[in-house]
């Protein structure tokens, strides 16, 4: 029990002594330094060449220290071997006191009895740094022998001077070595003014590190050798080859597969994880009688619209209700009236007086008014539904104002009166001077058109189906289809010159000598002299066809003619030379019931109406240049711009079709303004004006703008119904034509007037 | 005087007028007067005559008086008027009056054959043309002297030249491109052909003879305003001929009737509808084409030009304002200012009629007096400063009036599709 106490004593006092407990190396150094000059010394000129080396490997520190900690641990050991030791051999209990650590000695000497040989366990660490070496002298590293005449050799912690111990005289130092055993080991610090005794290990040490040994002398550098990895073929083989190369480098297969995953980033099929979003709360439960004055958060439904309010009770709901909500007699009259429709009272109840609220009976209608509100509230609409509201008026083009595209035809100016029949077709004289008409009563009217007098009256036999002015000025011709008959007529009125010059020109027949007229021709058509009698009336040629001619149009040069005989199969086209009296038969093959046909106003074309489709030909290279589809069932009128890149086609079944050569085959527009089927269209000559003429006896004037722009489509505006006609047999408007000068417009009708509009 | 004074007994609203006015005979003291706001212009007329019997001590005889408001005539009631032209009632009214222009009494109607396309009246002789290519010469009594053929084509313009004497020449256009003049003896109306022009290419739509008698002019469907020689003996023809001159003179000295245009003037682009000549010697067209063109005559040049928008049928020049009122392929009758250089600008409308405007001609004497004749059978008679309602609706024919005249200053005529000529005689 004594060995335990004393050791636990030993342990305090350790712990008390850490501060003195000094570095070996420090002492050694300081031993050194104040030994330089005393080279008799052996021992101490040993210490020299460990001087050397501490100075070299002043940066090994922290291994030192390590290795330092080490040693003590095994010091520790010892120490406990040594204490286990020291009961069997007490005896040298005295050198055991000393041979720990270093002790000052005059703690030694003091305590050589009181306590036992303090092994200093010490955490090294705790003044590691070289700036707090040694604190008990606070002078620093200089040189000490700048205190050598002083008395005291520093200053301590609190500032006081750390005072010289005193050394005797050289004889006394030397008696006391002679007398002390432990003289050899003990060195002079200078840092302190006192000698050291240095334990074994610390002589140890300095003997290892001198035999340039390793200094640690329990480490042992012979262990036996333990062969981990052994040349023999093992069954679980821990092998000491190197890692291999490709274990540093980058994995293929992993690098394809990362490549993938960009890839997948990239193209955006593979997305990152979306975080999960902490900040907004999600209710898990909702409040379910929120506040009223806020809108309810359904999540179900989008913008949600707040419930239909019930409404809240007013003083007639009250128990003891002001007597004027009481209900007079009338008043309950009424409410007994109204007992078939209760929804027409005023209240669903009678307002009623209760001395108390205890006084009030349960009321009857509740559960079906919380039935009829759970209704309501059913029915109610819950949710704002935006809708895309456009107006059928923005899906229609911005067009001018008819107010802007004046001028055109507005008011009826001028009847022309004189016919007994219908008046099937007019035609004007290329100045704008006259007009000619042809009637179902058999005849043709010239009228001029400034006064609206009838000029000249030719009679015909048969029906005027169409008449056509020459458009060439300088022949005075009218072309006129009457039954099988194309006559050409010389109206008599305009510059008499050309009359005369017309006349001259018609009179013979050129000679047909190097011209065999083809059988196919001969069999539709012969070129006739008229009788003297009906020259004189004006007649000048007649081609009398094999069936009824229904339409004549003249070419712009005024040369060629063309006249149509729907009923004549393949033959029903003609195209005529007038200076030449000849005729061809342009197509063989029939395409249907030809209705009109027309000349381009400018290039070899010619169009041909039939029932459902315009076929444009070229004259020249004899193809079919287009195929214009109407989508009609019937075809009645054409007309073709002074352009010649639009064409206008009116159809029996009410449609009027705007065609843009240019653009399509397809109409560009149709109109369907009139209320029955079109019978005539016609373009303007200048203005940008077209009409069409209908069955219900009126003509619409309409503006069509075509641009020279290619890209600019053209501008259609209907501008003006024009009425006056009246209807007869269910015709109304046979044939409109515009002046070719001014913006008047004339109609002809079924009432045997033509109409002039202004 | 009854309604006098009911209108004045009811409380409406009054306002100050002054009565003025610049005829001497009918002159009022200047005092203002306090008048019913809606009084019309009958009231006023009523009013005057009152004032002025009171001022006058000897008998008065009851005149018709017109107003005139700010230069217009009173036709609405006179606060409708003055709202109409924005005049403020809280002040004094100047109301100018002056005694009416009489209403022209029908006098006669003078049966043609055929449509009555041209009239010309001088002294007491009517020259009219008509459809079936005749012209004839009538006393203003009514009594027809005789009948012209020759033309072979509708007649569409006559014109009396001069008259000296006893012998009267006057020119003709028809639609057969040709003008001829003629010579007439008045006592024994002998009438001999002095000269066919050839040289318009279509029908002749107008004819005007300048101030001296001496020239004519001739616009027709081949847009040229053709200048011709008007009078009848040959030689001035020939001095005055310069370009084709040559074949000409031997034509002319071979005694042959033929005669060809001085001078052409194109400039037209379509039909020209009539000629004014000026006193000036300056000669206005009016066109199809819609403008009216001022020709100088002498030097055959484009003078200046008034662009309208829509057709002209007819135009007139008064000498005595030197203004043009012309009528248009529409109801309006419009006044432009000859003089003005901007040309186009239209001083003001005349609505009255409801078809077609196809003749206009101004009072010879009265310089604010035209008469206008329409497709509406209605010939007119306007002042130009009443815009808005004519003077006078001169009702009578069956048919559109194709041509009317007020050269002599007390008749005016007019000659309809119905195959007459009606007379008016005017009062003044």
């Amino acid at each position: 029990m004594a060995t335990a106490s004393k050791s636990a004593k030993r342990r305090y006092e350790i712990v008390e002594n850490k501060g003195n407990s000094e570095d070996v190396d420090d002492i050694i150094e300081a031993q050194v330094s104040d030994n330089a000059d005393d080279s008799t010394d052996e021992e101490s000129s040993e210490y020299s060449g460990l001087e050397d080396d501490e100075e070299d490997d002043s940066g090994d520190e922290e291994d030192e220290s390590a290795w330092e900690e080490a040693s003590d641990e095994d010091e520790e050991d010892d120490d406990e071997e040594q204490d286990m030791s020291t009961n069997e051999d007490s005896e040298d209990d005295s050198e055991d006191k000393v041979a720990p650590t270093a002790v000052p000695i005059e703690q030694v000497e003091s305590s050589t009895t009181a306590e036992e040989p303090a092994k200093p366990v010490e955490d090294e660490y705790a003044y590691d740094s070289s700036d707090e070496e040694d604190l008990r002298n606070t002078v620093g590293n200089i040189p000490m022998n700048w205190y050598d005449e002083y008395p005291h050799i520093g200053y301590d912690l609190e500032g006081k001077p750390i005072l010289k111990p005193k050394r005797g005289d050289e004889i006394d130092n030397f008696l006391r070595k002679m007398e002390n055993p432990e003289s050899w080991r003990t060195v002079y610090d200078p840092q302190t003014g006192q000698d050291v005794v240095l334990s074994n290990e610390d002589v140890e040490l300095i003997k290892n590190v001198m035999g340039s040994r390793i200094p640690d002398g329990s480490y042992n550098p012979y262990e036996p050798w333990v062969d981990w990895f052994t040349n023999e073929v093992m069954e679980t083989p821990v092998t000491g080859r190197p890692e291999h190369k490709r274990s540093f480098i980058p994995s293929r297969i992993e690098a394809m597969k990362v490549g993938r995953m960009v890839h997948a980033i990239k193209m955006g099929w593979m997305k990152p994880r979306v975080p999960k979003d902490t900040s907004v709360e999600r209710h898990k439960y909702y409040l379910m009688w929120n506040a009223d004055d806020k809108s309810e958060d359904v999540r179900r439904i989008e913008n949600p619209i707040p419930a239909p309010k019930p409404r809240l009770p007013g003083h007639a709901e009250s128990y003891n209700p002001p007597p004027e909500y009481a209900f007079s007699d009338r008043e309950i009259a009424q409410w007994n009236r109204l007992a078939d429709t209760p929804y027409q009272r005023k209240f669903p109840f009678v307002p009623k007086r209760f001395s108390s609220l205890r006084a009030v009976p349960a009321y009857d209608r509740f559960a079906r008014e919380r039935f009829v509100r759970c209704l309501d509230l059913y029915l109610c609409p819950r949710a704002k539904k935006m809708r895309l509201t456009i107006q059928p008026e923005d899906l229609v083009p911005q067009l001018p104002k008819p107010r802007d595209l004046q001028p055109f035809p507005t008011v009826c100016s001028m009847i022309f009166k004189g016919h007994k029949g219908l008046v099937r077709t007019i035609s004007h004289d290329p100045s704008g001077q006259f007009l000619i008409s042809g009637s179902d009563d058999q005849t043709l009217k010239v009228w001029e058109v400034a006064t609206g007098r009838c000029f000249k009256t030719f009679e015909v036999k048969g029906t005027v189906r169409c008449v056509s002015w020459c458009p060439n000025s300088a022949i005075a011709l009218v072309a006129a289809a009457v039954d099988n008959n194309v006559y050409l007529i010389n109206p008599g009125v305009g510059d008499r010159l050309v009359q005369a010059k017309t006349d001259e020109i018609l009179k013979e027949m050129p000679a047909q000598t190097d011209y065999l007229i083809p059988q196919r021709v001969r069999a539709v058509l012969t070129w006739n002299e008229p009788d003297k009698e009906q020259w004189a009336s004006g007649f000048r040629v007649i081609l009398t066809h094999f069936k009824a001619v229904k339409h004549v149009a003249w070419h712009s040069k005024g040369d060629y003619f063309s006249s149509v005989m729907p009923e004549g199969d393949n033959r029903s086209v003609l195209i005529h030379q007038l200076s030449r009296r000849r005729s061809q038969l342009p197509f063989s093959k029939s395409k249907g019931l030809v209705q009109c046909t027309l000349f381009h106003p400018l290039r070899p074309y010619l169009f041909v109406a039939t029932q459902r489709h315009v076929r444009v030909y070229n004259l020249l290279k004899q193809e079919l240049t287009k195929k214009l589809i109407t989508g009609a069932k019937w075809i009645s009128s054409l007309a073709v711009h002074p352009g010649g890149d639009n064409v206008l086609v009116g159809t029996h079944d009410r449609r009027l079709c705007w065609f843009d050569l240019d653009l399509s085959t397809k109409p560009y527009q149709a109109l369907r303004h009139h209320g029955q089927g079109i019978r005539a269209v016609a373009f303007h000559k200048r203005y940008p004006l077209f009409a069409s003429g209908s069955d219900d006896c009126s003509a619409i004037v309409s503006h069509g703008m075509v641009y020279n722009d290619l890209l600019k489509n053209p501008t259609i505006v209907p501008l003006k119904k024009l009425r006056g006609h009246d209807k007869f047999d269910d015709f109304g408007v046979f044939d409109v034509l515009f002046h070719p000068t001014q913006p008047w417009l004339f109609t002809s009708g079924a009432d045997g007037t033509i109409r002039l509009y202004t | 005087m009854e309604a006098l004074k009911k209108s004045m007994s009811t409380d409406e609203r009054q306002i100050q007028v002054r009565f003025v006015t610049k005829q001497e005979k009918y002159a009022l003291p200047e005092a203002p007067f306090s008048i019913p706001c809606g009084i019309k212009a009958d009231l006023l007329s009523v009013l005057v005559n009152n004032l002025l019997r009171e001022t006058r001590e000897t008998g008065w005889e009851e005149v018709e008086f017109d107003f005139l408001v700010c230069g217009e005539f009173v036709r609405l009631p006179l606060a409708e008027h003055l709202k109409l032209k924005d005049i403020n009632t809280e002040v004094t009214i100047d109301i100018e009056y002056l005694e009416r222009f009489p209403a022209p009494e029908p006098e006669d109607s003078l049966n043609h054959d055929d449509w009555v396309s041209a009239s010309h009246c001088f002294k007491d002789w009517i020259l009219t043309g008509s459809y079936d290519n005749t012209l004839h010469i009538w006393k203003t009594d009514g009594s027809h002297k005789t009948t012209i053929p020759g033309h072979c084509g509708p007649i569409k313009g006559v014109r009396w030249i001069e008259i000296t004497g006893s012998l009267a020449t006057f020119a003709s256009v028809s639609h057969d491109q040709t003008v001829m003049i003629w010579t007439v003896d008045l006592e024994t109306y002998a009438v001999e052909r002095v000269h066919i022009g050839r040289g318009h290419e279509r029908s002749i739509e107008c004819v005007d003879v300048d101030k001296n008698s001496s020239f004519l002019a001739t616009g027709g469907w081949d847009h040229m305003l053709k200048i011709w020689a008007a009078t009848s003996d040959s030689v001035l023809t020939t001095e005055i001929d310069d370009g084709e001159n040559h074949k000409l003179s031997t034509v002319n000295s071979g005694k042959s009737l033929r005669r060809t245009p001085l001078m052409t003037l194109p400039g037209h682009k379509e039909a020209i509808s009539s000629v004014v000549w000026t006193e000036s010697n300056e000669i206005f067209s009016s066109s199809w084409d819609h403008t009216i063109k001022l020709w100088d005559a002498e030097l055959g040049g484009l003078k200046s030009e008034i662009v309208g928008n829509k057709s002209f049928f007819c135009v007139s020049y008064s000498s005595l304002n030197q203004t043009l009122v012309s009528a248009s392929a529409d109801r309006h009758v419009r006044l432009y200012d000859a003089r003005s250089q901007e040309g186009s600008v239209v001083k003001s409308t005349f609505t009255s009629h409801v078809g077609w405007v196809s003749t206009v001609c101004w009072s010879t004497t009265h310089e604010r007096l035209f008469i206008s004749g329409g497709h509406d059978n209605i010939l007119k008679l306007w002042d130009s400063r009443s815009p808005n309602a004519p003077l006078y609706d001169m009702v009578g024919h069956e048919g559109k009036i194709l041509c009317a005249d007020w050269s002599n200053p007390s008749l005016m005529v007019s000659g309809a599709t119905d195959n007459t000529l009606k007379i008016f005689r005017s009062q003044a």
